[in-house]
C-alpha cells in the first residue's frame, strides 16, 4: 500500500468521523493511519530539517548577502539591490570563466561517460581475475580529491615530476605541465583518473540489460557494435543521462584548479593557469581572497540558476530517447 | 479550520513546523557555533588561541597549563573562520597574525584590543624592552608603526637579506657576496643568473629566490628602497607607474621573466624555499635570519651558508624592513582577556620565548633575550654579526588598512603573469596593477569609513 493509498482512506475516514455509529469502526483505522502518518514524518523529518537548516537557511543567506557590499569583517557595508548582479554580467572575467567551465563540461562529461562505459564493457566480460581488475579500477575513484590533486601536481611538477623524467629520458624536453597551455590536459586527466565512479554505475547498468536480448541479435546475425548500439546503449539510457546529469553539475562546480595550482593558498587560486581558471575559481577568489562575500554570493546564484536551466534543458532534450523500462500499466 | 485531536499533520502544516524547526536550529547553532572559549576565571582557566600548528607545539600547551595554570584549547588558523567566529560574537581570545599587514586591516575595523594598559601594568613586557620591530602592531588611525599597541611579534628577520651556498658560488665559478657592503639587485640578479643551472627545460640549481613574504610588501619594500612609497600618502592608492615604483616592479618582472628562482610562472612545489635551499639546489635564497633555524640543523649546510645584507638599488636608500613581524593580537571581543594576557606575556617573555631565542628561527622581538641567538659556532658567530649591523637599517614599512595583503597579492597574481612570460610590457602591467587594486582599495576605504 503506498502513501497515497494510505492519505486516501484515512481522508475518507476522517469524513465519517462525524457519525457515532461509524465512529466505533473507523477509530482502529484512523489511528493505524496516523501512526503511520507519523512513521513517515518521523523518518523524513531528518533529511527535511537538515536540508533547511543545511541548503535552504545558508541559500537564503547567500541570496541576501548577494544584494550586499559585506565583506565578513568592515563596519560600513550597505545595501546595493542588485549592482553586484550587474557588475558581474558586465564583468569580463565571468564570461571568460563562465565560457572556460563550459567547454570544460562539455569536453570532460562526454569523456569520462566513455571511459567508464569502456571500462564497465571490459570488466563484464568474463574475464580471469575480473574482480581484481574492477578494484583496481574504481580504487582511484576512492582517492580524495585533495591526494589526487597533490598526487598530480607531484607528477607533473616541470622540475621534479616523473612525467617530465620519462620525457627527459626520451631526450625530449620537459614540459610545464601546469602552466598554459599543458594545464587543461593535466585537468582532464585527473576527470578521466576517476572514471570508475563512471565504471561501477554503468556495470551495475550493463548487468541489467536481459541476456535473452543480445542473444537473439546474435542469433540474427548482428555484430557487436550493432548490439552494443541498438540494445544495450538504449537500455543503459537512463543511467547515462544520470551520468550526464550529475556531471554536468559536478563539473561546473570542479575546484581540481585549485588542488593542481602551484600555489594552494587562498590568494593562489588567482595563480591557476589561465586554462584553468573555471568559474569556481572566480568565485573563490571573490569570497576568500578579495574578501567580497556580497559578490561572490551573486557569483554563486547565477551558477545555480544556470545549472537549473542547463539540468533542464538535459532532461527536455533526452525525454525522446531515454528509455525507461517500466511496466505502462503501472501508471493507470 | 482546525484538525481534530490525533489526526495527521497535514503537509503544509508540516512544512511550517520543520521550517519553524531549522529557523530554531539555525539560531541554536549560530549560539553555538564555535564556543570554545569558556569565559571562567579563577584557577584552571581556558584561553582559545588561533594559531597554525607550528606556533605552538602541544608540548608547549601542556607547559603552559604547568607554568601558568591556564588550559590552552587551540583552533586552526584560517580568515573564513575567524571572521565566522567574530560575527558569531565568540572570537578566539588570542589570534595569529602577521604584523606588517594585518595590524592596519584588523586595527581600522576596530575589532582589536588596544593593549597598551596591559603592557603598562605588565612586569614581564616591558615598553622599553620591546624591539622596534613591535611597532609594526601600532596604528593611530591613520598610519602603521605609530599610536597604540594592538599586538606584538614572537620573532622577526629582516626579510630583503638573503642567504647563500658557497659551494654553489665555487662551483659555478661567482664570487661571493660581501657580508658587509650590499650589493644592487641588479648584481644580486646577475649573480643569480650566472648561479643558475638547467639540463633539458629543467632547472636543476636556482640561482637565487626572491619573492619576500608576500608579494604586495616585497613591492612596498622595494619601492622604498628605490627611493619611493607604492602607497598615497593615506594609504588610499597605490602609484606603480612613478619612477619609484616602476623600477621596482620592473625589477622583479626581469627576476620572474629570467626564471632564475621560484615565482608565480616557475613555482616551487616545495611552496617555500627551505627544502630546495637545503638540497644544494638554490644559491641563494631571500629569507632572512629565520632561515638559520633550519640551516644550523644541518652540520654539512651551515659550514657553507652565509648571510647577506639585503641589496639596495643603485642610488636609493639603504633599508633592511621586516615583512612579517608574525605574532598574536587580542579581538575586542575576547570573552577571556585577563586570562588571555597571561598567556600573551607566557608566550612573549618567558619560557616559551626563550625557548624560540635560542633555536635561530628568528631574532627575538625582546632587546633583553637577545644574549639568548646562536653564537656556539664559528659560522653562527659569522652570522650574528652580519645580522647585528643589519639592525641599524631595520624600518617600519607602513601598509595600507583598506585591503588585506592577500587580496592584492591575488589581484597581483592575476595580472602580473603575462608580463613575466614576455606578454605584456612592464608599463601596462603597472597600469593594470594601479586600476585593479585600486578598486579593491577604494572598496575597503569605504567599508572603513
Amino acid at each position: 500500500m503506498t502513501v497515497g493509498h494510505i492519505a486516501s482512506v484515512s481522508d475518507r475516514a476522517g469524513s465519517r468521523t462525524g457519525s457515532d455509529g461509524a465512529r466505533a469502526t473507523v477509530r482502529p483505522l484512523t489511528s493505524m493511519t496516523t501512526r503511520r502518518h507519523r512513521a513517515f514524518y518521523l523518518f523524513a523529518s531528518p533529511w527535511i530539517i537538515g536540508f533547511l537548516l543545511l541548503t535552504i537557511v545558508p541559500m537564503a543567506y547567500a541570496l541576501w548577502l548577494s544584494f550586499t557590499t559585506f565583506d565578513g569583517i568592515s563596519p560600513n557595508w550597505r545595501y546595493v539591490g542588485l549592482g553586484n548582479y550587474r557588475e558581474l554580467f558586465a564583468d569580463s572575467q565571468t564570461w571568460d570563466a563562465l565560457r572556460r567551465t563550459g567547454l570544460f563540461a562539455v569536453t570532460s562529461v562526454p569523456l569520462s561517460i566513455a571511459a567508464g562505459l569502456g571500462l564497465a564493457v571490459l570488466v563484464n566480460r568474463p574475464l580471469k581475475a575480473r574482480g581484481l581488475f574492477r578494484t583496481l579500477l574504481y580504487l582511484p575513484a576512492v582517492v580524495p580529491p585533495v591526494g589526487a590533486g597533490l598526487a598530480f601536481k607531484a607528477l607533473f611538477d616541470q622540475n621534479s615530476g616523473a612525467a617530465n623524467g620519462v620525457l627527459t629520458l626520451f631526450g625530449f624536453d620537459a614540459l610545464g605541465w601546469l602552466n598554459d597551455p599543458y594545464a587543461r590536459y593535466v585537468l582532464l586527466m585527473t576527470v578521466l583518473w576517476s572514471a570508475g565512479n563512471i565504471m561501477i554505475i554503468s556495470l551495475a547498468g550493463l548487468q541489467d540489460v536481459p541476456r535473452e536480448l543480445h542473444e537473439a541479435a546474435h542469433l540474427d546475425g548482428a555484430s557487436a557494435w550493432r548490439t552494443f548500439r541498438s540494445i544495450t546503449v538504449p537500455l543503459l539510457s537512463p543511467v547515462l543521462l544520470f551520468q550526464t546529469v550529475t556531471g554536468v553539475i559536478a563539473s561546473v562546480q570542479t575546484v581540481m584548479p585549485l588542488l593542481l595550482s602551484p600555489d594552494g593558498t587562498t590568494q593562489g587560486v588567482t595563480a591557476i593557469a589561465q586554462s584553468n581558471y573555471m568559474y569556481m575559481m572566480h568565485v573563490f577568489a571573490d569570497y576568500f581572497a578579495l574578501g567580497r562575500y556580497g559578490y561572490a554570493s551573486a557569483l554563486l546564484w547565477v551558477l545555480f540558476v544556470l545549472i537549473l536551466i542547463v539540468t533542464g534543458l538535459i532532461f527536455r532534450f533526452t525525454s525522446g530517447v531515454v528509455f525507461y523500462n517500466v511496466d505502462p500499466e503501472a501508471k493507470k | 479550520m482546525r484538525p481534530h485531536a490525533g489526526a495527521p499533520p497535514s503537509r503544509r502544516r508540516f512544512l511550517a513546523l520543520a521550517a519553524g524547526g531549522a529557523v530554531a536550529g539555525s539560531a541554536a547553532l549560530n549560539g553555538c557555533a564555535m564556543q570554545v572559549s569558556t569565559g571562567v576565571s579563577g584557577p584552571g582557566e581556558t584561553v582559545t588561541l588561533m594559531v597554525k600548528p607550528d606556533d605552538i607545539s602541544p608540548e608547549l600547551i601542556k607547559q603552559a597549563q604547568n607554568d601558568i595554570g591556564v588550559k590552552i584549547v587551540t583552533v586552526r588558523y584560517d580568515i573564513t573562520k575567524l571572521i565566522g567566529m567574530m560575527t558569531n560574537g565568540s572570537p578566539p581570545d588570542l589570534v595569529r597574525g602577521v604584523g606588517a599587514v594585518d595590524a592596519p586591516y584588523f586595527a581600522a575595523r576596530d575589532v582589536m584590543e588596544e593593549l597598551d594598559p596591559y603592557f603598562a601594568a605588565s612586569s614581564v613586557l616591558k615598553a622599553d624592552d620591546l624591539d622596534p620591530v613591535n611597532d609594526l602592531w601600532r596604528y593611530d588611525g591613520r598610519t602603521q608603526g605609530k599610536g597604540p599597541r594592538y599586538g606584538m611579534a614572537k620573532d622577526f628577520s629582516q626579510d630583503s637579506m638573503y642567504w647563500y651556498n658557497t659551494a654553489l658560488f665555487d662551483k659555478a665559478g661567482v664570487d661571493l657576496p660581501p657580508e658587509t657592503e650590499p650589493v644592487t639587485y641588479e648584481q644580486w640578479l646577475e649573480s643569480a643568473k650566472r648561479l643558475t643551472q638547467r639540463r633539458n627545460g629543467q632547472t636543476t640549481v636556482f640561482g637565487g629566490s626572491y619573492n619576500g613574504v608576500l608579494t604586495p610588501n616585497l613591492l612596498a619594500s622595494l619601492t622604498v628602497s628605490a627611493g619611493g612609497s607604492l602607497f598615497s600618502d593615506d594609504f588610499s592608492r597605490v602609484d606603480f607607474t612613478t619612477p619609484e615604483a616602476r623600477k621596482a616592479l620592473g625589477w622583479y618582472v626581469e627576476y620572474c621573466r629570467a626564471r632564475v628562482g621560484p615565482s608565480v610562472i616557475q613555482p616551487d612545489p616545495n611552496t617555500w624555499d627551505g627544502p630546495t635551499y637545503q638540497a644544494n639546489r638554490m644559491a641563494m635564497s631571500n629569507s632572512g635570519y629565520w632561515l638559520g633555524g633550519l640551516i644550523n640543523g644541518d652540520e654539512k649546510l651551515a659550514p657553507l651558508s652565509r648571510l647577506a645584507p639585503a641589496p639596495v638599488f643603485e642610488g636609493g636608500a639603504r633599508i633592511s624592513p621586516c615583512q612579517a613581524g608574525t605574532g598574536l593580537w587580542m579581538p575586542r571581543k575576547a570573552r577571556n582577556k585577563d586570562a588571555a594576557w597571561r598567556v600573551f606575556e607566557w608566550f612573549f617573555g618567558e619560557a616559551p620565548a626563550e625557548a624560540r631565542a635560542s633555536s635561530g628561527w628568528g631574532i627575538p622581538t625582546l632587546k633583553s633575550l637577545r644574549h639568548l641567538m646562536p653564537s656556539q659556532k664559528s659560522y653562527q658567530q659569522r652570522v650574528l654579526e652580519v645580522q647585528e649591523a643589519e639592525l641599524q637599517y631595520f624600518s617600519v614599512i607602513a601598509f595600507t588598512p583598506y585591503a588585506t595583503a592577500d587580496s592584492l597579492y591575488a589581484l597581483f597574481n592575476q595580472i602580473a603573469p603575462a608580463a613575466m612570460k614576455g606578454d605584456m610590457t612592464v608599463d601596462t602591467l603597472a597600469g593594470r596593477l594601479n586600476s585593479a587594486m585600486n578598486k579593491q582599495l577604494e572598496r575597503g576605504k569605504e567599508q572603513v569609513g
